[in-house]
């Protein structure tokens, strides 16, 4: 009986139950197809980022654990981590001086770009006809590396302008790229000055963002040159300054076009990079395992140093 | 709520053109012939014959076969040889793979532990071994298996300029070593900033190629080898690999060589007395030299002494058929008709290789091409076919290779002594052709 009685109520809440429902699922439905749009419109991207990146990558990583030839992708014999102790083996030449050269190289193309790009830029700030100026610094980056690589060739050859130059002055010649003392910073030279055009351009543009209240404040304070330079032009170009540290510091340890052209990485391994090294690895001696397991120790070290300097500028207030 | 028509239109849209395009795509892949009647086999030939000149030597027996022959045609395809190996790995991998392959034989090893090449068919082995010189069948075989019709050989000589000879009060090209030496001192001259005018003997450092051919012509001269006969451990630390070693870092220390200044643009402006090189050189410095070059001579590379036994390097390029094709019987009758069929008392290759001043592994055919007024410069890289030894090609050997032009280059600037380069070499070398693959 109490369940006669009781029995119609559930049926009068249910049709509002009922209704709920249905504008749930419905709601649901319609949700799960914005989603499909949404995944679909989102597909050719996803197919771009798991063709072009994860899919390399994840091949990549099978690689450095395997050993193949190249040629055909049913010989992959995995080898555990046999390539990764290969690098760091006795008598390997990857620690030192490959991977040392690597951070040389990059770390000497830093400092010079750097100090040549801050000097220049704050210059360029303070001259008529900026654009003009900026472009004249930024022709070597639209240069093809093989022409900037051959003609500083050229001028470093016993007989070319360089030696020119020093014989004029009395001193005798340097063997610029034949040295192996020599070698290594000539080549750095040259990449720091194909690079100071994109630094000066990023620096430039972070001088123009400096209020010139500052400065008016300054120069009413009775500051010099020097004080302004370093208590408010540095302080202020930090963020720029970050900017072209991490850039020019990852475009040199993965740089080797310059050096190929330059001095195929010799005299012996003087010049030797690890990018460098990469290539040779896969492409001339069909070692893509030792090639893939040196990939990723670079990717380390690159990973590594930039979080260095994302917490050094972070210590002092900076984004990146 | 109820599907848009459109939408279900663009769905039915979507997997009609999903098909469609992979059908189009299937549909582009390149032809390669089926072989059935009215379709003929389409055999595909990559090559470093890119460049203009090799690249019409090549194509002229080509379009000779082809006018020749209805069911199965030969397209060739190109690439700079710089590019060479990467094209064969990575059309390899691709899955498409040309049906002929012109590798340089130093790959050999490579190549066929990558299971690229086909060992040639027992009568076509037959047929090269009898065919061509010992140094050409060693360079085209791997492990004492035949793999492909040998091309373009290339012996090491000793070029010398007549006219700085001449100037330095020599009479002729050196035959030994202490003659090699003293003509390289006499030759040498300096600028009052130490400025190099003129090298005494040039050692290249332009390449692996340069810098490691000239150290084993000097090595094979002197009675030693790179590696063992197995292939499986190096050979260079030996009393002949130290003579060599002494003998260039003398050279370089002594101021009559000077590594690194490109010694193939010195030589030819006449900054060079000596170089030891191989024989497509010749061609280029007759282009580059003009009337100049009638002061260069070529001599056979000087012995440590004057009664020893004849050796220089070989190196060469060899044609053979992909693992992967479909129509190798086809491809090998292809390389037969190319380089064992004689034209006119020579071989189509021999004629090829002669028209571009290079030379093949086969004697004879040289000898009635060269024979006709060639350039007399060629006769010593042709009797060096006789006596030369082929260079290392077992897996491994590019990288091996690489590792001797680092300790060459290392010993030339000082960065290492004789010993320590000899030890070095032996040691990386060895960890290097030993690998299991």
């Amino acid at each position: 009986m109490v369940n006669a009685t009781l029995a119609p109520e559930p049926t009068e809440r249910a049709a509002p139950d009922t209704s709920a429902a249905v504008g749930i699922r419905v709601r649901a439905r319609h949700r799960r197809r914005q989603a499909v749009v949404a995944y679909l419109f989102l597909a050719p991207t996803l197919l771009f980022y798991a063709v072009f990146l994860v899919l390399p990558l994840g091949f990549a990583v099978l690689l450095s654990t395997s050993r193949w030839a190249g040629f055909d992708l049913g010989d992959i014999h995995p080898v555990g981590l046999d390539n990764f102790a290969g690098l760091f083996a006795d008598g390997s030449t990857f620690l030192a001086p490959i991977l040392t050269n690597t951070l040389l190289f990059a770390l000497g193309t830093l400092v010079l770009a750097l100090a040549g790009s801050v000097l220049v830029a704050t210059c360029i700030d303070k001259l008529r006809f900026q654009g003009l100026w900026r472009t004249l610094y930024f022709l070597p980056i639209v240069t093809t590396v093989v022409a900037v690589g051959n003609v500083w060739k050229y001028m470093y050859q016993p007989g070319g302008l360089v030696n020119g130059v020093l014989n004029a002055v009395g001193l005798g010649s340097v063997a610029f790229l034949q040295d192996p003392d020599t070698a290594l910073p000539s080549v750095v030279v040259v990449q720091a000055w194909a690079s100071v055009g994109s630094a000066i351009l990023v620096l430039t543009a972070g001088l123009k963002s400096i209020p010139e209240s500052y400065y008016e404040a300054a120069a009413l304070d009775g500051a010099g040159p020097g004080t302004v330079f370093w208590r408010i032009t540095l302080p202020l170009l930090r963020p720029s300054l970050l900017f072209v540290c991490v850039t020019q510091f990852l475009t040199g340890l993965q740089s080797f076009a310059l050096i190929i052209v330059m001095t195929k990485g010799g005299p012996g391994d003087a010049t030797n990079v690890a990018a460098l090294e990469m290539y040779r690895q896969a492409f001339s001696y069909g070692d893509w395992g030792a090639a893939s397991a040196a990939a990723f120790v670079l990717f380390a070290v690159v990973l590594a140093v930039t979080l260095v300097q994302l917490w050094l500028f972070r210590r002092k207030g900076e984004d990146a | 709520m109820t599907p848009s028509p459109s939408r279900s239109l663009s769905r039915r849209h979507f997997a009609l053109a999903l098909p469609a395009a992979l059908l189009a795509t299937g549909c582009a892949a390149p032809h390669r012939g089926t072989g059935r009647p009215g379709d003929p086999v389409v055999l595909t030939l990559l090559s470093h014959y890119a460049s203009g000149e090799l690249k019409k030597a090549l194509q002229g027996p080509v379009d000779e076969w082809n006018a020749l022959h209805d069911r199965v045609k030969v397209q060739t395809k190109a690439v700079e040889f710089t590019d060479l190996l990467t094209t064969f790995m990575v059309r390899q991998a691709a899955g498409q793979g040309t049906d002929i392959l012109h590798p340089y034989c130093l790959w050999n090893g490579q190549l066929v532990r990558a299971g690229v090449l086909r060992p040639a068919p027992p009568e076509h082995a037959e047929e090269i071994g009898r065919g061509y010189g010992t140094a050409a069948v060693g360079s085209a075989s791997v492990e004492g298996r035949v793999y492909g019709y040998p091309t373009e050989m290339q012996t090491y000589a000793l070029y010398y300029n007549r006219r700085l000879l001449r100037e330095a009060g020599v009479e002729g090209p050196p035959r030994t070593w202490r003659e090699l030496e003293d003509t390289a001192y006499r030759t040498l001259r300096r600028d009052r900033y130490g400025n190099t005018l003129v090298q005494g003997f040039g050692l290249s450092t332009f390449d692996d190629s340069t810098t490691v051919g000239q150290t084993l012509a000097l090595l094979s001269a002197a009675g030693g080898r790179f590696v063992s006969a197995d292939g499986r451990s190096t050979a260079i630390d030996s009393p002949a690999g130290r003579a060599v070693l002494d003998l260039e870092r003398r050279l370089v220390d002594k101021g009559a060589s000077a590594p690194g200044v490109n010694v193939y643009q010195a030589f030819a402006s006449g900054q060079v007395a000596m170089v030891i090189s191989a024989g497509w050189w010749t061609a280029n410095l007759k282009a580059l030299m003009g009337t100049a070059y009638r002061e260069v001579g070529v001599a056979p590379v000087p012995l440590p002494e004057a009664d020893g036994r004849r050796a220089t390097l070989s190196t060469g390029f060899m044609l053979g058929v992909n693992t992967a094709s479909r129509h190798p019987r086809e491809a090998w009758e292809f390389l037969r008709w190319l380089n064992s069929e004689k034209v006119r008392g020579a071989t189509r290759m021999s004629a090829v290789q002669a028209s571009v001043g290079s030379l093949t592994g086969r004697a004879d055919d040289m000898r009635t091409l060269l024979g006709a007024g060639g350039d007399p410069n060629l006769h010593p890289f042709l009797d060096a076919l006789a006596y030369a030894v082929p260079e290392p090609n077992t897996p491994g050997a590019q990288q091996a290779k690489s590792l001797l032009r680092k300790n060459i280059e290392a010993l030339w600037t000082g960065q290492q002594s004789v010993d320590e380069a000899l030890r070095s070499t032996r040691r990386q070398v060895d960890q290097e052709v030993s690998r299991s693959w």
